[in-house]
């Protein structure tokens, strides 16, 4: 379960202003959900990520993963999160199995669930045979898998996933998706962003938008449709976005 | 912590370290190959050639203008050593010897002494840059001193006089070092520097990789977002560096000892029997341990700030350069050890070192540094966790805004650490020859030109060329009435506990004579009181602070208000090229930066520096007079107690100056 609570983020600018990431944004991911954050590069899905996992702190507002305050607990947070993004780099020297193991200590899994967990999931993604392959060695595929691998070893409630398939070629990018789904059947919540429509529209349960900081809409695909007039995800987002900006000059005008 | 966790992280590194055949290679492998190539190839070629040059012998023309007996005697003299010819001096020597097919012309004269005695004179012409030629030189002194002495016990046989007599006095040195200590000398003088280089540069190629390594290959996200604790994840990788660097050391001495061992086993019987003085060096490593971690932690902290590997070993760099010259320090014969060397880092360990190896070591060096590079260590280690845990440092981004396009662009753009830290070195140069060429010319004009002209008039005119806002930019602004009221109350027992401070690191670390007379020298000008209080109290006032508080300050703000004080502290304190006012003046710095960022006027920072600068005066002029002297003890120190009232007053004026500046002041909002 995923709690966003008025959560905004600014980075200082080198001209002494600040820049704005994150805006005042609030939305909610339940268990065994899906949910994506869409939007254009830039709108601040990443910031938005990297502050649910704790990697940022936020400029004002907070959020919850699994009851957990992200700045009070944030050990908490992070013991109850998997986290995998598109281009996330391994460790080229070690093992495919080294490398997930590592992670699993870090964790502070047992070794015991380590082996399980390995061979659980070494079945269902069909990896046995390059496991014990050392990564720089291993294809882009199997790289991705073994990422799956480590994101999930300790088996956390909540899963967040920052443009899971960016850069990757379609039979890995099916791999992605497929483990997704595999999340949610698991009674999992799924928070993941992608700029990618036709992802969206196949994988969420719920989209939410965000464009420059804020959040556009927040709906089913279904909602969003009624309420836009428009079937197309790409038609939709257009309409969020064009009605976003004539407000903001609106707004801009009566001041 | 979890120490769990900190293993954990520990273990993967090395591993990932002992897979990383470049690493393997420059920590294990090459020390074992080089010091046996090194120190035995070297050894061997060095004796062969002194056998080869031995045998060679040498063609010697000889011009003898006197022809008797002696003179005869001289020349057969050289004709017996092994391997030397003789020739007589004809019109083609000069050029067989610039041939070098002559290695020597030996020129014998005579002149008649007062009483009649005949005198010879021998004259040796030969290239003393050569090696051989100057073996060949020696070997005919020799000569000819065994003839001068079997001529002289001639003549004294010959006159009835024992010819024993003429070695009447013999000396023979009887060395007390032992062969032992030698070859520790010899080792204390090289080893030490070999060391400190290969600590460093085992710690360096893995630091790099550590964390601008991972930012590089975009696994620091994952890292981060695992539930090691960030301090975890430090520790591990810090522990790897300080592994690798021991190691690095240990393989490196052991290398050297066993080649070392070898050469000695194959020496002159002089230094036969003669061991590595191995507890001696075991000892050592002890010391070296917290130099591996101060440097670990330094090298650590960089690889965090790094963008990418590049940029660390960029940034890596001028730290081994400085390394390396101050480990030099054990080449200089000169240098001892002492209580203030024990405090610098690397050269306390390089002295350390050299004193350890000939067996004449305090207890109380070694403990101030270890203390010492400890407290560093700590220092470094922190600055490294707060690096780690800061996502501007972490995410760091391309930072474009120090290009000059950039300053073109946008003024504020300028007053970034890179441009303070040229601005400041260029400052310190012009102090450095051009100050003190001024002040050796006259001491009074000098002072005063260095603070106006190197220090206060080049900020205005860069000022000016930027056309920035004087006054807002080095904060120039009348005060509060009561902000100005309460400065003495702050300057006054400000000064008094500094120089209580100073007076106690005096007791440690005692200034050097020569340095206490050019101190008192300054103090003592010849001059009215009030042109001495102009020039050392009133100018730097005024331009030390519109140099430091009002302009270089600026340069370091954006990492907010606590840093650009300390930061200005200490290159304030750099700037009076004085290890000894070192500390005291970095305090000072302190105070002043507060005063000036906390009530956004540098007039507050003026006035307090003059009145420091003018006691210091006061106490040194007055120093004797009947009112000043319940306060002092001895010539010009203060008493002991007059700390507990200052800081009384001090905490109070601090108080009340915080109390009142404490609205709208923008600058102070943390």
């Amino acid at each position: 379960m995923i709690k966003v609570m008025n959560l905004s983020k600014e980075f200082p600018k080198k001209d002494g202003t600040v820049f704005s990431a994150v805006d005042d944004i609030c939305f909610e991911a339940k268990d065994s959900e899906i949910v994506c954050l869409l939007g254009v590069n830039g709108a601040g899905k990443t910031t938005t990520m990297r502050i649910l996992s704790t990697i940022f702190k936020p400029s004002s507002g907070t959020a919850e993963i699994q009851g957990y305050d992200i700045q009070k607990n944030a050990q908490h947070v992070r013991e109850n999160l998997g986290f995998l993004t598109g281009d996330t780099g391994l460790y080229n020297r070690l093992r495919g199995s080294e490398f997930i193991r590592y992670f699993g200590r870090l964790y502070g899994v047992a070794e015991k669930t380590i082996d399980a967990r390995i061979k659980e999931m070494a079945d269902m993604l069909d990896m046995h045979d390059f496991l014990d392959k050392k990564i720089e060695f291993m294809s882009t595929g199997m790289k991705q898998k073994v990422s799956i691998v480590r994101s999930i070893i300790h088996d956390p409630p909540v899963m967040i996933f920052d443009e899971p398939t960016s850069g990757l070629d379609i039979l890995t990018a099916r791999n992605i998706v497929s483990f997704i789904r595999e999340c949610k059947q698991r009674g999992k919540c799924v928070l993941f962003s992608t700029h990618i429509m036709r992802e969206a529209e196949r994988l969420a349960d719920r989209i939410v938008m965000i464009h420059k900081g804020k959040i556009l809409a927040n709906g089913t695909l279904d909602e969003l449709r009624i309420v836009s007039e428009q079937t197309d995800l790409d038609d939709i987002f257009v309409y969020y976005v064009n009605k976003f900006t004539d407000e903001t000059e609106v707004l801009a005008h009566e001041f | 912590m979890n120490f769990k966790k900190v293993g954990v992280v520990y273990r993967k590194e090395l591993l990932e370290v002992l897979r990383d055949k470049r690493t393997l290679f420059a920590t294990l492998i090459l020390p074992v190959l080089l010091y046996p190539l090194l120190i035995v190839g070297f050894n061997s070629i060095m004796t062969r050639q002194t056998a080869v040059m031995e045998e060679q012998g040498a063609t010697i023309a000889i011009n003898d203008s006197v022809g008797n007996a002696v003179s005869r005697l001289l020349a057969e003299e050289i004709g017996t050593i092994d391997n030397y010819n003789l020739v007589p001096f004809t019109a083609t020597t000069n050029q067989l010897y610039e041939d070098k097919d002559v290695h020597a012309i030996v020129s014998i004269g005579d002149s008649l002494g007062a009483d009649g005695t005949q005198f010879y004179k021998v004259y040796v012409q030969y290239d003393k840059s050569k090696d051989r030629s100057r073996i060949v030189f020696d070997k005919l002194y020799d000569s000819f001193k065994a003839s001068e002495k079997k001529l002289q016990k001639q003549q004294l046989q010959a006159s009835g006089i024992n010819p024993e007599f003429l070695d009447l006095i013999s000396v023979r040195e009887r060395d007390t070092s032992t062969a032992q200590k030698k070859m520790g000398m010899l080792l204390g003088m090289f080893l030490p520097y070999i060391m400190i280089i290969m600590l460093l540069s085992g710690a360096s190629t893995v630091a790099a990789d550590l964390v601008a390594g991972e930012k590089e290959r975009r696994t620091l996200e994952t890292l981060l977002v695992s539930s090691a604790a960030r301090q975890e994840l430090v520790f591990g990788k810090y522990l790897t560096i300080i592994t690798l660097a021991m190691v690095n050391v240990v393989v490196n001495l052991f290398s050297i000892s066993f080649s070392l061992k070898f050469m000695l086993a194959n020496s002159a019987a002089e230094m036969s029997g003669v061991q590595m003085p191995i507890s001696a060096i075991l000892i050592l490593l002890m010391a070296m341990i917290p130099l591996a971690t101060f440097f670990a932690a330094l090298l650590l902290s960089i690889s965090t700030f790094s963008r990418n590997m590049k940029e660390a070993k960029t940034y890596e760099q001028p730290i081994l350069w400085v390394a390396m010259m101050m480990a030099m320090v054990s080449f200089l014969p000169a240098v001892e050890m002492n209580n203030l060397m024990a405090l610098i880092p690397v050269i306390n360990i390089a002295l350390l070192f050299k004193a350890v190896m000939i067996n004449e070591y305090a207890l109380s060096h070694l403990l101030i540094t270890i203390g010492s590079t400890l407290v560093l260590d700590v220092l470094a280690i922190w600055a490294t966790i707060k690096l780690f845990t800061s996502e501007s440092v972490l995410f760091r981004s391309e930072d474009d805004s120090g290009s000059l396009k950039a300053v073109g662009k946008n003024k504020n753009n300028f007053f970034n650490p890179f441009y303070g830290l040229v601005y400041f070195s260029l400052a310190l140069i012009a102090l450095y020859y051009l100050g003190t060429y001024w002040q050796g010319k006259d001491l009074m004009s000098g002072l005063l030109k260095t603070q106006v002209f190197i220090i206060a008039l080049p900020v205005y005119a860069i000022i000016r060329l930027l056309k920035l806002k004087e006054k807002e930019i080095l904060r120039i602004k009348m005060p509060k009435a009561t902000e100005l009221l309460l400065i003495p109350f702050i300057a006054i027992p400000a000064a008094i506990i500094v120089s209580v401070i100073s007076q106690l690191i005096n007791i440690i670390f005692p200034f050097p004579p020569k340095y206490v007379e050019m101190l008192s020298k300054l103090f003592t000008m010849d001059a009215s009181v009030w042109k001495v209080f102009l020039v050392m109290a009133v100018a730097p006032g005024i331009c030390e602070e519109y140099l430091f508080r009002g302009f270089i300050i600026r340069f370091f703000e954006k990492y907010g208000t606590k840093v650009a004080i300390v930061l200005s502290a200490l290159l304030f304190a750099a700037f009076h090229l004085d290890p000894f006012r070192f500390v005291p003046v970095f305090l000072l710095g302190l105070l002043l930066g507060y005063l000036t960022l906390r009530s956004g006027s540098l007039v507050n920072s003026m006035l307090s520096h003059t009145i420091n600068n003018g006691l210091a005066l006061v106490l040194v002029t007055y120093g004797s007079s009947a009112w000043l002297k319940p306060l002092i003890s001895g010539e010009d120190s203060l008493h002991y107690w007059l700390i507990i009232p200052a800081v009384i007053v001090f905490t109070g004026a601090i108080y009340l100056f915080h109390k009142v500046t404490e609205k709208g002041v923008p600058e102070c909002a943390e």
